[in-house]
């Protein structure tokens, strides 16, 4: 066990340095100028030149440039906006707020229906209900996310006119108490309901056909044979072995949060990470490009190995491969 | 010899098999309707889908089925053109991806040692990168011709292929076939691309067919972002552009968008089939 964990946190280090490497290297091997972007204009002066080549190491070769960007990681320093001068950090802390209410939301709701939705298709397989809800899973999971998000604007907020179409808060609205959260929660059921139902056919499917998989295993049948209740060899062995699966999909998906729906928070302007990250990279503000990237990469190598480990830790099976 | 001739027998009974599976029939006649229109766009399309019209934002009608978009260009014949660079970004994109990833993973799993846990541990390295993002990166920074985004979207979804095929040239390196080719003294290069590689492919296939929509779903989720090739007609951009009009011309983002669900559906019909045709685990519940 010591020794999967081991191996599992080198692989997560590794991540983030090939991480930290390819990024850096992305941006300085990309065409165009980097001066007249940090610049902001297209004839910078020469004093202006020689002032940014400066601050940001611009005139030393590219291996230092990165051993000096490293070391500001290593200190905590994520580095500061161009086009904002501000720390890269606190403008992502700001972000991640929305973000991460709008991601968890449409998490937690997706693995809930679709497991229920799974549970249902796999309790009358091979019906017409099973057929049915399989074909309309299958709709769903081939849709873009953004365009479900502009149908759903389109009905709720162009027809029918009772959802507001973008953004977080209504000016007009109260700034705090039950008015605003109100307001924010008006503005949260377009996006959140996109997110859900594209998440649904994944946790949909993950969870039936786990468990069909689960009913032909060896310990079910024999259960049957000794007459044990089929509730209970369900409800004890079944869906407990079953439920694994969904499990580390959920953590895998929660550890997107940060990438949040980076095209959903687009449609809706939502004022997350994501957006925040399609930003950056529009603008070329390389700062927070790399600061966001490497965030995102850190919190999905962390959760991923917190799922594994986890895993490895309730079936035994894993940790003595 | 002994190899080629069990994969003979596979590719038969898989036939076989295919004759049962709904879902997958389904997927491959819809496939072929897809392939026909690709090929045939220029007749069946009404208007030169390039031609800025007269008419900007006409609603569905007689002149034009689907409407006109904001430069007045015929609907219609946009998503009929637009099956092409869909098709196209798909395959190609499948293509690059299932041929690394075969290769890494055939090589690998069937050399063993520390080069295969070198390239292991690369593998699981590459897919915990969040890869939506660093294509946008990539294709923001390098531009956005249709070249760069099949190619980028290739390089970064290898990684599921070649653990696939890595796993079943481990399985398939202890087989008496294989060990009668050692036995002869055909080369280890020679035994992955003649043995290994033709009978531990069709999970690689299963797993290829689905990524082709995901390569199509990338690409419009690219082109939304305004990272499209702007000299192509894709339907993510004219699910982008139908955007900015979407109350007075629902129809520009509504149709396109439909077009990208049913490509895209096709392929995970297809997909989907191959995956339970494969396993036979699966295969006992139909």
């Amino acid at each position: 066990m010591r020794y999967y964990v081991a191996k599992r946190l080198l692989t997560g280090f590794m991540v983030v340095m090939i991480v930290i490497v390819l990024t850096f290297l992305l941006v300085h091997i990309a065409p165009g100028d980097p001066i007249r972007i940090l610049a902001g204009k297209d004839n910078p002066s020469p004093e202006m030149i020689k002032a940014l080549q400066q601050k940001y190491g611009l005139d030393k070769p590219i291996y230092i440039q990165l051993i000096s960007y490293m070391k500001n990681l290593a200190k905590g320093d994520l580095g500061t906006s161009i086009l904002h001068n501000q720390p890269v950090s606190k403008m992502i802390m700001d972000r991640m707020g929305p973000t991460i209410l709008l991601a968890l939301t449409g998490a937690v709701l997706a693995v809930v229906l679709g497991t229920l939705l799974g549970l249902y298709a796999a309790r009358y397989n091979g019906t017409k209900i099973d057929a049915v809800l399989s074909y309309i899973s299958y709709f769903f999971y081939s849709m873009p996310s953004f365009w479900l998000g502009l149908m759903l604007i389109l009905i709720f907020a162009s027809w029918l006119k009772i959802l507001p179409t973008s953004g977080m808060v209504n000016l007009r609205a109260p700034s705090k108490g039950i008015g605003y959260v109100l307001d924010v929660l008006k503005h949260l059921v377009l996006p959140v309901l996109t997110l859900t139902l594209i998440q649904i056919p994944i946790y949909f499917k993950i969870f039936k056909s786990s468990i069909m998989q689960v009913m032909t295993e060896d310990f079910v049948t024999t259960f049957k044979a000794t007459g044990m209740d089929e509730k209970i060899i369900f409800k004890r062995y079944i869906f407990k072995n079953a439920i694994l699966p969904t499990i580390t999909v959920f953590g895998i998906n929660l550890a997107y949060i940060v990438a949040g729906a980076a095209l959903i928070e687009t449609v809706f302007s939502w004022p997350g990470t994501g957006r925040l990250m399609l930003d950056a990279i529009m603008r070329r503000d390389y700062p927070l490009l790399m600061a966001i990237y490497l965030i995102m990469s850190v919190s999905i190598a962390v959760v991923m190995i917190v799922v594994d480990i986890i895993y490895a830790y309730v079936d035994p099976r894993i940790r003595y491969q | 010899m002994s190899g080629l001739l069990l994969n003979r027998n596979k590719i038969r009974h898989f036939i076989q098999l295919t004759s049962y599976n709904t879902t997958f029939k389904t997927g491959i006649s819809l496939l072929l309707i897809i392939v026909l229109t690709a090929i045939f766009a220029p007749l069946l399309a009404t208007h030169d889908p390039y031609t800025l019209g007269d008419v900007m934002l006409e609603m569905p009608g007689k002149n034009h089925i689907l409407g006109t978009d904001g430069m007045g260009r015929d609907v219609y014949s946009m998503i009929i053109y637009g099956t092409r660079t869909s098709l196209v970004i798909g395959i190609v994109t499948a293509i690059i991806s299932a041929v690394i990833g075969v290769l890494v993973g055939a090589f690998s799993g069937y050399y063993g040692g520390k080069p295969d846990q070198i390239i292991s541990e690369a593998i699981n390295v590459f897919l915990m990168l969040p890869t939506f993002f660093l294509i946008l990166i990539i294709v923001a920074l390098f531009g956005s011709s249709m070249f760069n985004v099949m190619l980028v979207i290739g390089l970064t979804s290898w990684p599921g292929n070649a653990r696939l095929m890595r796993v079943q040239a481990m399985s398939l390196r202890s087989r008496t076939f294989v060990m009668s080719a050692i036995a002869m003294g055909e080369t280890k290069s020679q035994i992955v691309l003649r043995y290994i590689i033709p009978n531990g492919i069709f999970p690689v296939i299963a797993n290829t067919t689905m990524g082709i929509g995901g390569a199509i779903l990338t690409e419009a989720a690219l082109s939304f972002l305004g990272l499209g090739d702007p000299n192509v007609i894709s339907w993510g951009q004219m699910v982008y552009q139908g955007k900015a009009y979407l109350t007075s011309g629902w129809w520009v983002s509504t149709f396109s968008g439909l077009a990208i669900v049913v490509i895209v559906l096709v392929f995970y019909l297809i997909g989907d089939g191959l995956d339970s045709i494969l396993n036979p685990k699966l295969r006992k519940s139909h």
